[in-house]
């Protein structure tokens, strides 16, 4: 089971001068041997990006530098910040194994099983 | 007494499929300094417009596509931008190792497929000078302001 933990965001003292945390929409699909985390995150780069898993919590970072184009604003249709989100998975799962990639504003997270819980089908012999 | 939709399990799994929205309403708290609001959310892709003197400009989220995935038209004063996003995720029988038959959706937030948005704008532009770039999932196009459009200093003649 997968859940989303409570995020902690920045401290009081500078909360005027912070910009806005968005969460990123993501779409987590389980293949059996892994599980896909793949969150639209556009406008970052790779460095910018962390992904860490602790005490069985998946966490991930994204720095979006501000795009300062010139003129005035006549349609807001979204903000720019920083992504920030994190779900807690089950045990079962191959930390040392986990990988993230980030291309076309997609991150992209896997996050193998332990080969002792993942799915496996028995062949049935016959006699 | 009650009869169960597909077995005894289900209405456990129902049950517990309610806790975890509830768990998550409870738990997405906003950080302290607060959640940037989305005011496009349902909108793909969702849309800032500026204007300068010379230009419109249209800043567009597009995760996941490539420069070739986007075609951009410019007519009279509406752009329309039009695609197709491509599912990431493998479909239903490509999981690897034995006994992965199946995809299993936890959840699933991002839109795929055809899309398509027309965009009016504020004022003529000269579709001949527009440009466009797509870099990390952001598309920028730079419509410069056909000349009727632009705005002019009007000398004052002294007689």
């Amino acid at each position: 089971m997968i859940t989303q933990p409570q995020t902690i965001g920045g401290s009081t003292a500078c909360r005027s001068e912070q910009p806005l945390t968005y969460q990123p929409n993501v779409d987590i699909c389980d293949l059996g041997a892994e599980v896909l985390f793949v969150a639209d995150i556009p406008g970052s780069r790779a460095d910018g990006i962390d992904v860490t898993f602790v005490e069985g919590v998946l966490s991930m970072h994204a720095a979006v530098p501000p795009r300062d184009l010139p003129g005035r604003v006549v349609r807001h249709g979204f903000g720019i910040g920083d992504y920030r989100r994190s779900f807690r998975l089950g045990d079962g799962f191959d930390a040392a194994q986990i990988s993230a990639d980030y291309s076309k504003g997609v991150l992209t997270v896997r996050v193998p099983r332990l080969a002792a819980v993942r799915p496996r089908k028995v062949e049935v012999k016959s006699a | 007494m009650p009869t169960f939709r597909q077995g005894f399990a289900l209405p456990f799994d129902e049950l517990r499929e309610e806790l975890d929205r509830f768990w998550t309403t409870l738990t997405a708290a906003p950080p302290l300094h607060g959640w940037g609001v989305r005011p496009a959310d349902g909108v793909f892709p969702a849309v800032n417009v500026r204007e300068s003197d010379a230009a419109i400009f249209i800043e567009a989220e597009l995760p996941g596509l490539a420069a070739g995935d986007v075609d951009i038209v410019v007519a009279g004063d509406e752009l329309v931008l039009k695609g197709s996003r491509p599912e990431i995720c493998p479909a239903g029988d490509a999981g690897e190792g034995p006994g992965t038959g199946h995809v299993t959706w936890h959840r699933r937030e991002r839109g795929t497929g055809a899309f398509e948005r027309r965009i009016t704008l504020p004022v003529a532009v000269d579709a001949a000078g527009v440009e466009a770039r797509l870099v990390d999932g952001v598309l920028t196009v730079t419509c410069p302001k056909a000349a009727a459009a632009q705005p002019r200093k009007v000398e004052i003649r002294s007689s």
